[in-house]
């Protein structure tokens, strides 16, 4: 019971909170940029997408329609999320700290590890408000802009089309599993969150990492071999997948299962490195 | 005996053998003007290098002289090369030459080869090899080679609508050059699994099934507005 009043308290800490916006006002005009820009210029993109066909073949219907949006959108934006989430998130347990509230908290009839938990799920709310902020705005207003059809996928095996009635699942799937993506940043970001005393450090590392880690993903160069199915990284753009076909379900279970044991993992840390952190002197 | 023989091969020699290139693509040119619109529903199966489709529909427009519509609600791929432009070329007789060639039976039907070279240097068309029955006046095959998109193959086969020179199905071969894939618009997560390998150039079949052939109904103009 303690855990929930905690965990609104929590909420409405994040909802008073400017910066808390930034990362929903950010997404919002960084989607209603690409929207723009799709309707101006969409047909060149999507030229430039079958260029190396259209000597040959002639591409008919609706190619560039909202679920192309939606996808294209995702595509960039799950790049840049993480840093519009650790914003908010980095700054949990560190804010309090730098505001000096920490004790005044401290003094609540609730554990410690409570006041981590109460944190963590309002970080995990607030990821998936974004999450269906980021649905809504991608899908819905794309296809209200653009009107639906089937989804042209480009990679490097080539181009594969979706049928329409084929997409709605594999959006929702692929929305769940961006979530889990985010939630584990979001996670990640709470941790250092813990180890620091202002919020920049934790913001700063938490990209820090995901560059770091992205970078040595996309080195060709085997010594990171062993190590990149385990960074979560790997498994960010794990919603990629569901647009293939034949989807590999496998291959999205491991990195569905590498994501929650990174959640718990870093949760771990947080909750044993806050509960032995000095806040009384 | 022998001179009845004679006569009766003289006769046949005349009859299937004496037609000038000209004479034979006239039948099939007047077979094309009897058919001023036209519209039908399409079944689009592709098999192409590179491209995972699923088979799409579509209803095709067509008006005289060079007025072509699809219209799909999903994505459908179509050959740029022998869809309407091919009837459109051999219909304007002053702009290519035509030389006779050999006979040869295509799916049980006796043939004869017409090599059409066009005359303007501009043509896209390069060379077009047409094969048509001489008995029916009409193209079982169609070799094009063009400019811009290789060399396109085009089988045909009809049912219904063979007075008019429609077909009921259309077997697309077409030239795909290797996919190079712009990276910046893709990437693969698992960009370590192992990648298909192509040749630098590969053959893909669209096979285009017609239904509900609607001839000289009548097509408003309206419909070949673009979108």
């Amino acid at each position: 019971m303690m855990l929930w009043k905690n965990t609104i308290n929590e909420l409405l800490k994040i909802a008073t909170k400017i910066r808390s916006y930034i990362g929903i006002g950010a997404l919002t005009l960084l989607i209603l940029i690409v929207l723009f820009a799709m309707k101006a210029d969409g047909k060149s993109y999507i030229g430039f997408v079958t260029a190396s066909f259209e000597q040959t073949l002639s591409f008919n219907g609706k190619i560039l329609n909202g679920n192309l949006i939606a996808f294209i959108i995702m595509q960039m934006l799950i790049v840049h999320v993480p840093l519009l989430i650790s914003l908010v998130t980095g700054d949990l347990l560190s804010g309090e700290e730098a505001s000096g509230t920490i004790r005044m908290l401290a003094t609540k009839p609730i554990s410690r590890s409570g006041i981590v938990l109460s944190k963590w799920i309002a970080a995990t709310i607030y990821t998936l408000i974004m999450t269906v902020w980021l649905g809504f705005l991608s899908l819905f207003v794309a296809k209200w802009m653009f009107g639906t059809g089937d989804l042209i996928v480009l990679n490097s095996n080539g181009l594969l089309i979706i049928p329409e009635a084929d997409l709605a699942w594999r959006f929702a799937l692929a929305l769940l599993i961006a979530f889990l993506a985010l939630w584990t940043v979001a996670t990640l970001s709470l941790a250092f969150s813990a180890f620091a005393k202002n919020s920049v450090g934790p913001i700063v590392s938490t990209m820090s990492v995901i560059i770091l880690f992205t970078i040595i993903g996309t080195l060709d160069v085997s010594v990171f071999d062993a190590i990149k199915p385990y960074m979560f990284t790997t498994h960010m753009a794990a919603w990629r997948s569901v647009f293939e076909d034949p989807y590999p379900l496998s291959a999205i279970w491991e990195s569905v299962i590498i994501l929650v044991a990174h959640i718990g993992v870093l949760l771990g840390i947080t909750l044993i490195r806050f509960n032995k952190k000095d806040i009384t002197s | 005996m022998k001179s009845v023989l004679l006569v009766v091969f003289i006769l046949t020699g005349v009859v299937g053998f004496g037609q000038t290139a000209e004479e034979i693509l006239k039948g099939v040119i007047d077979k094309i003007d009897l058919v001023e619109d036209y519209q039908a529903d399409v079944q689009i199966k592709a098999a192409i290098p590179f491209i995972k489709v699923p088979i799409a529909k579509a209803t095709i427009y067509f008006k005289q002289k060079d007025k072509f519509k699809v219209e799909s609600k999903g994505i459908a791929i179509l050959p740029k090369q022998g869809m309407s432009d091919l009837t459109g070329f051999l219909s304007n007789e002053k702009k290519y030459s035509a030389v006779l060639g050999e006979a040869k039976t295509i799916n049980e039907h006796k043939t004869r080869l017409i090599s059409i070279l066009p005359t303007d240097e501009n043509s896209e068309i390069i060379l077009a090899k047409v094969y048509i029955s001489t008995s029916e006046d009409l193209i079982y095959r169609t070799v094009l080679t063009t400019k811009s998109s290789g060399t396109v193959s085009i089988d045909y086969e009809y049912n219904l609508n063979k007075k008019y020179g429609l077909p009921n199905k259309m077997t697309f071969t077409v030239d795909i050059k290797k996919f190079k894939m712009p990276k910046s618009v893709a990437s693969d997560i698992r960009n370590n699994e192992k990648k298909k390998k192509y040749k630098e150039n590969e053959k893909g079949t669209i096979v285009l099934t017609f239904s509900n052939y609607l001839v000289n109904k009548g097509i408003s103009d309206e419909v070949f507005k673009k979108d």
